[in-house]
């Protein structure tokens, strides 16, 4: 069912790709068009997922990963409508692609283990899907930035001078992003230590719940993420590391976040197997 | 009626004869009017810029407008006729199609891909016709320039990149900030090239100007004339500390903002961007404070590089914003035969409809006896095979590939069908939307 938003998607950013290339304003209004239908119709696999699981699909990896997929897409669509700049999709939409053929390729079952019953857990997971959402933009904006630096510093005023925008305007949005990011990440990060206190008293003897502890890899590496970010976002307001520094500090967080998110979740994590 | 057009422009005509027959934009709509009070002539717009002055005029008899022109022009502006007239250039037809498009398209300007003349040659078109002085012939075709100027715009990188120093360095201010407002300036000198670059950088919307020179009264001047604030001398190494922009054009022969100080100054603000304009020759800032992090350290060959990169790269684009215009022209013309078959495509509906109307007259007293509902379906059935039959002829006439060939086909029709128009009814027609040369009026659909 995630194949249709995946093929959706993948059409949105070829259409992104000539937007940007070419600069036609007719393939940005196409790209756009695309992408708000794919995430129409994810909205809708999501939905119907919600329906038959009775919550969130969010409790596999494999769902979690389209969860994902779907807010950073919603994200990213508020982010070119509030600022009316297209220029981004092509950077964010390999992210949004390459992510989706995860939930499109293995579907997984939704787990129904009753210690996930309770409104703490989705809290949680919602949060911190969120959180990554936000840190992608938040990357893909460091990402573009240190590419319009580059050109303006260097004074070769080439490809990506005339399709970016400003450096003043990217770092702002980088920093409302990360803002955004760091607060569901420590909401998640908090609500995820509430829960766990609250599971082991219902189920003291579950291995996940057990396993939870700085040994685990996933624990371990969502906290070293948050000190990734704490410190970037101390570093702006006090040490003045805006600009470049901010935006390397936001592209290493999201590849923190990533790694958590993708191999260390299903292949190293002892805590987080609930599945 | 064909369409003319007479004028002088940069190509053509020297800098001081342009000025003498320079039209200002408060005496376009005026001078429109005056060419159309002339006896050959029944529309005309006049276009005026620093590189060019030019009127389009329709007129059935070219000839003759291109005298009375000459004439206008020598009176309205009081030069002799042989100070301009070898400078003169006048196109007809296609050829002025071809030319306004140029012109609209930024291709026939001084500086390739300038962005003002489209705006320049809506002005001309919108005081024509504010004095009556469009009609079918100048609309269709400025109208459609308007198009030809867009479409150049959005498909080809024509009208991109600064091809000035002073635009350069805004363009480059506004990659680094994204908009002027609120941001300040340091101007340090108050020679020429400080007054210009202030002026423009004022016009863009910047905050507060601050100037200083080593001569204060100097600063003070230029302070009043760009509305800024002039700051002693002594006072500069602080203040580079609260400014976004930096201008620096002095005479010095050493560098005087170094990057010691400048770091210094800077210490309690290094977080947001600092752009630094160097327009002195020898440099006014030492190279070394390119290297610090969040400032951008342009001089004067860096600014040069990048007009003349740009400059180049709308060369590159010259062809395929010519070819934009050549499809357009041809595409102009091809509308323009196809609107002047609709008269004959109008006569040619009105014959067989008078045929079915008489034809069904003549067979009232048949169909009185027939129900209601039976008649309407002859009525119907009728106009339909007249909608079918007209189809193809209708498209043809209007697809036609050049003038000749549509004239001798106006008049083959003409004959076969005995068709008659008179002057009254063409001149309806030219008017008549598309719409009725394409059979809209009756959807043939409706009726199955």
């Amino acid at each position: 069912m995630n194949a249709l938003p995946l093929v959706l998607y993948a059409a949105a950013g070829v259409a992104y790709a000539v937007h940007f290339a070419r600069r036609d304003s007719t393939a940005g209004r196409a790209a756009t068009t695309l992408l708000l239908f794919g995430a129409l119709v994810h909205t809708f696999v999501i939905g119907m997922q919600t329906m038959e699981v009775r919550h969130v699909p969010i409790a596999n990896p494999s769902r979690a990963v389209s969860s994902f997929v779907w807010l950073l897409t919603l994200s990213y669509l508020y982010l070119e409508m509030t600022t009316d700049e297209r220029s981004m999709g092509v950077f964010i939409l390999p992210v949004i692609v390459g992510l989706q053929i995860i939930p499109a390729l293995y579907p997984g079952v939704e787990s129904r283990d009753p210690v996930l019953d309770s409104p703490w857990f989705w809290v949680h997971v919602s949060s911190l899907l969120f959180a990554y959402a936000s840190f992608g933009l938040a990357g893909i904006l460091g990402v573009t930035y240190m590419l319009q630096f580059k050109e303006i510093k260097k004074k070769h005023l080439g490809y990506f001078y005339n399709r970016l925008p400003s450096l003043q305007i990217l770092d702002a949005m980088n920093s409302h992003a990360v803002t955004i990011g760091w607060l569901f990440l420590t909401l998640g990060v908090v609500v995820g230590a509430v829960w766990m206190t609250q599971a082991r008293g219902v189920a003291p003897n579950d291995p996940n719940i057990k396993a939870m502890s700085l040994d685990d890899p996933k624990i371990f590496m969502a906290l070293v993420t948050w000190g990734v970010y704490s410190f970037a976002m101390f570093a702006r307001r006090t040490l003045g590391w805006t600009g470049r520094r901010a935006a390397w500090l936001s592209a290493l967080g999201f590849g923190f976040a990533m790694l958590n998110f993708l191999p260390i979740n299903y292949f190293v994590t002892t805590s987080h197997t609930f599945y | 009626m064909h369409l003319f057009l007479l004028g002088v422009s940069h190509r053509t005509a020297p800098v001081d004869l342009r000025e003498r027959l320079d039209f200002s934009s408060r005496d376009l709509s005026a001078a429109a009017a005056a060419v159309v009070a002339r006896p050959s002539m029944s529309e005309s717009v006049v276009l005026s810029t620093c590189n060019r002055s030019e009127i389009y005029v329709a007129s059935s008899d070219p000839a003759r407008a291109r005298e009375e022109l000459v004439g206008f022009l020598s009176d309205y502006h009081h030069v002799a006729l042989q100070a301009f007239q070898p400078h003169l250039f006048a196109l007809e037809n296609s050829a002025a199609v071809a030319h306004l498009f140029r012109v609209a398209a930024g291709l026939d300007s001084l500086v390739v891909g300038e962005p003002q003349i489209l705006g320049q040659v809506k002005e001309a078109f919108q005081s024509a016709s504010g004095k009556r002085c469009v009609g079918p012939v100048l609309g269709n075709v400025f109208r459609w320039s308007f198009g030809v100027g867009k479409r150049v715009r959005s498909e080809t990188a024509l009208g991109e990149g600064a091809v000035s120093v002073s635009f350069a360095a805004v363009a480059l201010a506004r990659k680094i900030f994204g908009h002027l407002d609120g941001r300040r300036v340091l101007v340090v000198g108050a020679g020429e090239i400080s007054s210009l670059t202030a002026q423009h950088l004022r016009s863009q919307g910047v905050g507060e100007i601050v100037i200083t020179s080593r001569t204060h009264a100097h600063a003070e001047a230029l302070a009043s004339e760009v509305g800024g604030v002039a700051l002693p001398w002594d006072a500069m190494i602080g203040a580079l500390g609260s400014a976004d922009i930096v201008v620096t054009a002095t005479g010095s022969q050493r560098p005087i903002i170094t990057r010691a100080p400048l770091e210094a100054a800077q210490g309690h603000r290094r977080s947001t961007p600092l752009f630094i304009i160097d327009l002195a020759v020898p440099r006014d800032v030492e190279a070394a404070i390119g290297e610090i992090e969040q400032v951008f350290l342009y001089n004067i060959d860096d600014l040069q590089s990048i007009v003349e990169e740009n400059l180049s790269r709308r060369a590159a684009e010259v062809e395929h914003a010519e070819s934009i215009v050549n499809e357009e022209v041809a595409k102009f013309m091809a509308w323009q035969r196809s609107r002047s078959a609709v008269p004959t495509i109008v006569a040619l509906r009105q014959r067989f409809e008078s045929i079915r109307a008489s034809e069904l007259q003549r067979l009232e007293s048949k169909l009185g006896v027939l129900p209601p509902d039976a008649r309407e379906r002859v009525d119907a059935v009728t106009r339909l095979i007249v909608e079918k039959l007209l189809i193809e002829p209708t498209e043809q006439l209007k697809a036609l590939p050049d003038e000749e060939t549509q004239a001798a086909y106006t008049e083959a029709v003409n004959r076969l069908f005995k068709l008659q128009q008179d002057e009254e009814a063409l001149d309806a027609a030219r008017d008549t939307p598309l719409d009725i040369a394409r059979g809209r009026h009756a959807d043939p659909t409706k009726l199955r």
